[in-house]
């Protein structure tokens, strides 16, 4: 096999599994802050996807303006999600993961409802092919996954340098600490919700175009979205990172020698065999 | 789980399922309400199993692919070995046992949210295998069908609605004895224990590992008997059986009971059953209606439906300021 | 020795919590544990109970190893503690909690619960009779049934000294066993110490009431930023111009 064949490989993994790292990197901020993980994450994702599919496909909106409404409106969505359900549910794991079980299925049968079962095609935005050193990219893969570098540099930015991020960080680190030091957990919370919910919103849009708008979208990046915080550790951006790029490379590997759905389990597998060396993942603490 | 007082077994409430399973032939044998009936005690059996695991702070994601080994072993022992249901009835939960000592071992190695997400991940390994690998085994998207139903036992055969149901209340009203024991019991009380408290039950030398891991095989191996009733009354498997969806379903049925003690799954099974029956024409507000429930009941009453006298009466005496805040919350630790 | 730690560490991050420490605890004392606010007193509990891993060092309790071992397994081996926050099963009835510290004592089987034979039953009797029997003892016989959140702080702490004597501990390890009660309580809780004592259990006790320690134990180690800068019989430590250091450049000790 050709070393061409196998760079091809992995960056056809790693350029979906930026976009996946977005939806990660979402949970794992709302992880850090409220300590819930939320089962309805690809929901919002989701969310993001119908944004898009009405406001580019339908109504002809700019594709970049769209995924800035598409990471508005889901972030809003996700502040009022926080305010009227997970509120009260800050550190009660069990009952907040139930809950988001309950969200996911409210929210997929909305959207059904809304929306009708029915895939919803949305056209790309870009087409063509590059071709860099006999490596042959789609220029809308290239778009999208670019995009998705740039929302995640976007969040490192927001988190180190805002004062609304630095907050965030404070809660996630210790939030009785934080709150002692004036820090208003509440608006954190509402805050860091929408953010982490933001970011899937804008993954949804990004992928969009990729595949088609469904009722039952959010079902794969969510997945994914688990694999790679459980692989980098919870609660760590840099973790979900690494983890994205391990997920990327492995699936993209493994699709040059077996089925998708085989593909499907080497992320498990993977998830399986971290928790067995590193029960905290690879970047989480001790 | 108060630790029964009288030295008896604690089996009226069994009693009463058991006389209400035996006196529903007598008011009807319509087919459909027969099919109702079996699938309500299907689900009890899951559920019972279901909290078993949560009694000790477990939510076990993956608990529903426990009952579609038992269900995959047993069509497959059945219809290509030539093996007896009667004897798969026993090898198929014992299957499902044997697979949940490892994959309890490795689960349980961790907890909190990273033991929700494990078992989750386990549980789509189980599914895509079930759905991708094997096909001429498995039968693949398209499901495993030909499954027949359980050959003669003792002269009677198994070919009608109402001796399938007969089937599933004898095992049912077994499975929910045998719970109802064991929650009365020491074994019981240790893992109720261990949901309050694991690192003092751990230092006053409760091995918690083993005991997870008990409630986890145990879980799996009633969750497979479940299996492979399903596989024998339903004639068909399809990976999605054992997906997602079903077992959302399970922990829906499950928490809105209330998991204080087996009553609240018993109540919540029957309710949810039959509210999903009356739903079945609607599917999307059939889950619309079940997400908001769930979202409705931890929220409002964690404790589920069964403790919400007391929960009511706790609320009434916080409202006016008499006693400290409530006690516990339903699952939370 | 019943029990000796050999230069045992622990490092949270980069703190040394506990610094390369060796002590040992006689059979039939009463061994107090005392220092300053962050001395690691509580660390060192929680190393010798198996709460937390070592950094470096060994445990052995009665010439074994223990350390490395699981919590429950070196309460099997004869140790049991209790917590600082007094940690109880809140839900239960007292009598329900001692049930569980009593599981070592009279292990609850599987099978024998699904049968329900006359052996277990007549086995559940007498576990529940010797619990009785321990509450009373400790002054806890008319709130038995009573469930353990609703208990006024004393008896919440007499309920947990109760369950770790339940499990049947040679050495137990208390963690503030005065903390929060009046003199009286105090002196209450003083005397059953000294009754462990002549029963042959030997006590290992972390207290900040120092007239408490002093009255009370027969041999003080003294901790300070997880180094052991003393050791001796009260009088001695009382004299000792190390621990006095210690205490003048760190808080008042309590009362």
């Amino acid at each position: 096999m050709s070393i061409d064949l196998l760079v091809q490989a992995l960056l056809n993994g790693f350029g979906l599994a930026m976009v996946y790292v977005l939806v990660a990197l979402g949970l794992t901020l709302i992880f850090s802050i409220l300590e819930i993980i939320n089962f309805a994450h690809g929901e919002f994702y989701m969310l993001g996807g119908y944004v898009t599919y009405y406001a580019y496909a339908l109504f002809g909106l700019n594709y970049f303006a769209t995924l800035g409404l598409a990471i508005l409106t889901v972030g809003l969505a996700g502040v009022v999600a926080e305010r009227l359900i997970f509120h009260d549910l800050r550190g009660k794991a069990l009952n907040a993961f139930i809950v988001s079980l309950g969200l996911l299925w409210v929210m997929q049968a909305g959207a059904q409802l809304a929306f009708g079962v029915l895939d919803k095609p949305v056209p790309s935005a870009f087409s063509g092919i590059v071709r860099v050193l006999g490596l042959v990219i789609s220029v809308e893969r290239l778009v999208v996954t670019l995009s998705a570098i740039v929302l995640i540099v976007a969040l490192y930015l927001f988190l180190r340098l805002s004062r609304p991020g630095r907050a965030m960080r404070a809660v996630a680190q210790d939030a009785d600490a934080a709150a002692l030091q004036g820090v208003n957990i509440e608006a954190v919370a509402a805050l860091g919700f929408g953010v982490g919910c933001a970011l899937a919103g804008g993954a949804g849009g990004l992928l969009a175009p990729v595949f088609a708008v469904s009722p039952a979208m959010g079902a794969l990046p969510v997945v994914k979205a688990f694999i790679i915080i459980i692989v980098g550790g919870m609660g760590s951006l840099p973790g979900a990172v690494l983890g994205g790029l391990l997920l990327g490379g492995v699936e993209g590997l493994g699709a040059l020698f077996m089925g998708s759905a085989a593909v499907n389990i080497l992320g498990f597998l993977m998830v399986i065999a971290v928790l067995l060396v590193r029960p905290r993942g690879l970047v989480g603490g001790a | 789980m108060e630790l029964s007082r009288s030295a008896g077994v604690p089996s009226a409430g069994v009693a009463l399922i058991a006389l209400a399973a035996a006196a529903l032939p007598l008011v009807t044998r319509d087919s459909y309400y027969l099919d109702v009936a079996t699938t309500i005690l299907m689900n009890l059996t899951l559920t019972m199993s279901f909290r078993l695991q949560v009694s000790t702070g477990q939510i076990n994601m993956a608990h529903i692919s426990f009952m579609g080994i038992g269900a995959y072993a047993s069509a497959l022992l059945v219809t290509r070995v030539g093996l007896s249901f009667w004897a798969t009835l026993w090898i198929g939960p014992l299957v499902a046992a044997a697979l949940a000592v490892p994959i309890g071992s490795v689960a349980l190695r961790v907890s909190g949210p990273y033991y929700f997400l494990i078992t989750f991940a386990f549980s789509e390994v189980v599914r895509l295998f079930f759905n991708n690998f094997f096909e001429g085994l498995f039968g693949g998207p398209s499901g495993l069908v030909g499954i027949p139903k359980p050959d003669r036992l003792l002269g009677l055969a198994f070919d009608g609605k109402l001796e399938l149901y007969g089937l599933m209340a004898v095992l049912c009203v077994g499975v929910a004895l045998a719970l109802v024991r064991l929650d009365h019991s020491r074994f019981g009380l240790t893992a109720g224990a261990i949901r309050q408290a694991d690192l003092l039950a751990e230092t006053l030398g409760v091995n918690v590992f083993r005991y997870k891991l008990t409630t986890f095989v145990l879980g799996s191996f009633i969750a497979g008997l479940a299996g492979v009733f399903f596989a024998h009354f339903r004639r068909v498997l399809h990976s999605s059986d054992f997906g997602l969806e079903p077992m959302v379903l399970l922990v829906v049925f499950t928490v809105i009971g209330g998991t204080g003690s087996v009553w609240g799954p018993v109540v919540g099974t029957i309710l949810m059953t039959i509210a999903s029956e009356l739903l079945r024409e609607l599917h999307h507000y059939e889950i619309l209606v079940f997400g908001a429930v769930l979202i409705l009941t931890m929220l409002f009453a964690p404790e589920g439906l069964v403790a919400l006298p007391g929960t009511a009466r706790r609320l009434l005496r916080r409202l006016r300021g008499r006693a400290p805040a409530a006690a516990g919350v339903g699952l939370a630790p | 020795m019943l029990l000796e730690l050999r230069g045992v560490s622990r490092r949270f991050g980069g703190l040394l919590a506990v610094a390369d420490l060796s002590m040992t605890v006689a059979g039939g004392a009463i061994h107090g544990l005392i220092g300053p606010n962050g001395a690691g007193k509580s660390t060192v509990f929680n190393l010798i109970t198996g709460v937390i891993p070592l950094t470096a060092g060994e445990v052995f309790f009665k010439g074994e190893r223990t350390s490395g071992l699981r919590p429950s397994e070196i309460c099997r081996r004869g140790i049991a503690r209790t917590f600082q926050a007094t940690t109880l099963f809140r839900e239960y009835t007292v009598l329900q909690n001692v049930l569980v510290a009593a599981h070592l004592v009279t292990t609850p089987g599987l099978a024998s619960a699904l049968f329900w034979s006359r052996p277990y039953r007549e086995r559940e009797r007498r576990a529940r009779d010797r619990g009785r029997t321990l509450l009373e003892a400790l002054g806890l016989g008319p709130v038995a049934s009573q469930v353990a959140d609703t208990l006024p702080h004393r008896d919440q702490k007499a309920l947990a000294l109760t369950m770790v004597l339940a499990t049947g501990a040679e050495l137990v390890i208390l963690d503030e066993p005065m903390a929060g009660l009046a003199a009286q309580e105090k002196a209450e809780t003083t005397s059953v110490l000294r009754r462990l004592r002549e029963q042959g259990v030997t006590v290992l006790l972390v207290e900040h009431d120092m007239k408490a320690v002093m009255g009370v134990c027969d041999t003080v180690t003294v901790l300070d930023h997880g180094v052991r800068i003393a050791e001796g019989t009260p009088r001695e430590i009382q004299t000792n111009p190390a621990v006095i250091e210690a205490y003048l450049g760190a808080d008042e000790p309590g009362a």
